[in-house]
């Protein structure tokens, strides 16, 4: 069945681009390559792994190991409505509806046979202790081996060193499972694939700064946690480039990614992921335009290809989910400052700890730059727990603010 | 024989106590019981993490908190790192540390642990103004080690019935114990052991195994006697995890015998062997069946991710092996479980 639903995505999507280039668009590039992803993960001859978020995707890419983090499956069945059958699923299972929408909808999944069966799995210790679980569970469940990247807090010169040796080990691990060893040239190119793709990328997050912003909400939601998958490889170098390039022909254009742009945004962490009117009612009825996302952002420095451990090391601490809070709320800051913001909307996704759980820091760390941030309760994946009058009600009232 | 010695604070039961002892310190349990405290945390953190976090933390912004040199924090989970995070902002310029605390047990994953609780005896040192010297260390461990081994002979005294005041007054000593320095813990638990053998209220109970994460409350322990169980062994962290033994191989640094120790002793569901998913199942139930429990009572606190990704394994492991489970949420409060008394008490009745 998802084999089924993500060829007839890359189908469509494809026949449409050859019948009708004109209609090529940076933001088709990139449904057309996650649509490509998925139909991998669930085509029976690949190599599947299935990981935490901070898994290092290029290395993996490198290996020719088809490879995501669980949550995609979470944000998948939530964008096409499938998800609360899921969620009951999990429920039913014993996994209490106070934990995270995103990981109880991939253990329904699993439990209802719709996750790929993987050939091991790589669990990382952040960015949380929920997504640590269902790996945990994941491999269990498929008797697979799992592999656990332990993901220090800061990067000292020791902690760098120790999740750098735990990826030659991780590799040695994926070898045992595929039977393919680790091609230092194949690493090389793939490494600088992703500096190439992540510096295209910063290109096109400066390019959103500009005001009016050629970004608006839809273009970059998801972007940059999903970007993560196609490191690595020429794919994600062809995407970065169609943003910077969809926003640069803007700025040429003098063309606003929300016309009349009257509020630039802030969206911090996840985007609500099933179907909502939140878009349209910032960016169609309030000229709200969300500029910039907080996980869009390049926390770390060009990789070295010769040695790229370390550096991939340094990438994965850098990420603002990890850490303190006090350096997530300075990466938002900056990015609050850079893009010219005036308000920020941070959705407390429920059941997520460390992320939601910074609430309060987060919104008094940008009231300190001047940006008010308006708290949403809502679980990014759960629709059965959705207010949309509610939900209305405050982001008028919050623009509303930001406007007087 | 009060030994007085600066206080630091600590949280949870990975905390390498022996540490604390060499630098000069004695450490300080911040438990989230002991006072009624407006609910302010919420708007610091959210009010969906757990209650434990949420109250250690409103403790702080009432100040109902003894005098502490500094607060160790561990990395050992979302809402002990969101914890820190709001600690070191409603308490700035307060000393407060975080050491990482790696979820696997490994070699590496121990050198690294060692070496951030090398971190953390040059922080207090530095706190202190003292050197820890691994010998120091190495007399901490002794010390910690005798509290270890007297509370596994108190342990027994209580599973067999002796101990006067069962396990409530077993969780007394642990609460205790974990706010005061080791040399009176030591000679308190040998003046214990030394008493009569004595009436426990809970004789004639139904045999029960206890597991969970925090549950302080020597009340909430009464409320299982109450309700007809004698507690014959626990898997707390304010329960028999703070005082495990620490093994000191020959030749080895204390810091690397520590990080090998803590994190190979029974663990909290947050660190796992990733050669065998979800075993704390197992473990639990090996450990129920080894105390001769009827039955196993699970209490764990509302929002606690470790616990709540691993209940519905524990919960089948255990019905597949046919032995009754009862699964309990709370929030660190006593009133909060003894809401939970009916179900206690049928599920003791089932058991009988």
């Amino acid at each position: 069945m998802m084999y089924d639903y993500f060829n007839n995505l890359v189908t469509g999507i494809e026949s449409t681009l050859v019948a009708h280039p004109e209609k090529k668009s940076h933001r088709k590039a990139y449904a057309l390559e996650i649509a490509r992803l998925g139909r991998r993960l669930y085509t029976e001859d690949e190599r599947i792994a299935w990981c935490g978020v901070l898994a290092p995707f290029d290395v993996l890419n490198a290996m020719s190991v088809t490879s995501c983090f669980v949550e995609f499956v979470g944000a998948m069945l939530a964008s096409t409505g499938m998800v609360p059958d899921f969620l009951q699923e999990a429920e039913t299972r014993g996994f209490a509806p106070d934990t995270c929408g995103y990981h109880r909808a991939v253990m329904g999944a699993t439990y209802k046979d719709l996750m790929p069966k993987p050939d091991f799995c790589i669990a990382t210790s952040a960015p949380c202790a929920g997504g640590m679980g269902v790996m945990e569970n994941i491999a269990r469940h498929f008797n697979k081996k799992l592999y656990v990247l332990n993901i220090p807090q800061e990067a000292t010169e020791e902690s760098v060193r120790y999740l750098a040796d735990q990826y030659q080990e991780m590799t040695d691990f994926v070898t045992q499972h595929t039977g393919r060893p680790l091609d230092r040239e194949k690493l090389r190119e793939a490494v600088t694939l992703s500096n190439e793709a992540t510096a295209i990328m910063e290109e096109a997050y400066r390019l959103a700064q500009h005001v009016p912003s050629p970004a608006n909400g839809k273009d970059l939601a998801n972007f940059g946690v999903v970007m993560a998958l196609l490191l690595g490889t020429p794919a994600a170098v062809e995407v970065a480039r169609a943003y910077r390039d969809a926003f640069a022909a803007r700025i040429e254009r003098g063309e606003a990614g929300v016309p009349g742009e009257k509020v630039r945004l802030l969206w911090i962490q996840n985007r609500v992921q099933f179907k909502n009117e939140i878009l349209d009612l910032l960016e169609t009825e309030n000229q709200a335009a969300i500029v910039c996302d907080e996980l869009n952002a390049i926390t770390w420095d060009p990789i070295d290809p010769d040695d790229p451990f370390p550096g991939i090391a340094r990438r994965a601490i850098s990420i603002p989910l990890n850490g303190t809070v006090k350096r997530r709320v300075k990466n938002l800051q900056k990015m609050a400052l850079e893009h010219k913001i005036h308000g920020a909307v941070n959705p407390c996704h429920w059941g997520c700890r460390q992320g939601t759980g910074a609430r309060g820091m987060v919104a008094e760390g940008l009231k300190q730059v001047g940006v008010p941030v308006l708290n949403l309760e809502v679980d990014c994946v759960d629709t059965r727990n959705y207010a949309p009058g509610q939900i209305r009600t405050r982001l008028e009232a919050f623009i509303e603010m930001l406007t007087a | 024989m009060n030994e007085k010695r600066p206080a630091i604070g600590f949280t949870c039961a990975y905390t390498p106590l022996a540490v604390l002892e060499a630098a000069g310190f004695s450490g300080h349990r911040v438990l989230p019981t002991g006072g009624q405290w407006p609910d302010q945390a919420g708007r610091i953190l959210h009010d969906n993490l757990c209650p434990h976090v949420k109250k250690v933390l409103d403790r702080a912004l009432c100040n109902d908190l003894p005098e502490l040199a500094g607060m160790v924090f561990m990395n050992s989970c979302d809402a002990m790192r969101r914890l820190y995070d709001a600690w070191i902002q409603v308490r700035p310029g307060e000393p407060a540390l975080i050491l990482d605390l790696p979820p696997m047990v490994t070699d590496r994953a121990i050198a690294f642990f060692a070496r951030e609780v090398e971190r953390m005896a040059r922080s207090l040192g530095e706190w202190n103004n003292v050197e820890v010297t691994d010998d120091a260390l190495a007399q901490s461990i002794g010390k910690y080690n005798q509290v270890a081994d007297l509370f596994a002979r108190v342990r027994v005294r209580a599973a067999e019935g002796t101990l006067s005041g069962g396990a409530p007054r077993l969780q007394e000593l642990y609460n205790d114990a974990s706010s005061q320095p080791f040399s009176e813990t030591i000679a308190r638990l040998e003046k214990v052991l030394t008493e009569a053998h004595g009436a426990d209220p809970a004789a004639g109970g139904v045999q029960v195994f206890l597991f969970g994460n925090v549950l302080p409350d020597p009340g909430a322990v009464d409320l299982f006697t109450q309700c007809g169980a004698r507690v014959v062994g626990d898997d707390f962290c304010t329960g028999s995890r703070l005082f495990a033994p620490l093994e000191v191989r020959d030749g080895e640094k204390p810091a690397l015998a520590l990080a090998r120790s803590i994190l190979n002793n029974p663990p909290c569901a947050r660190t796992f062997d990733p050669e065998k998913p979800l075993a704390l199942a197992q473990d639990l139930l090996e450990r129920a069946r080894a105390c001769g429990a009827q039955g196993v009572i699970g209490h764990v606190l509302k929002f606690c991710d470790p616990y709540l990704a691993r209940l519905p394994v524990v919960r089948e492991t255990f019905k597949q092996a046919g032995m009754p489970l009862l699964l309990l949420e709370g929030d660190c409060s006593l009133g909060s479980i003894g809401q939970q008394r009916t179900r206690i008490e049928a599920f003791v009745e089932m058991l009988r």
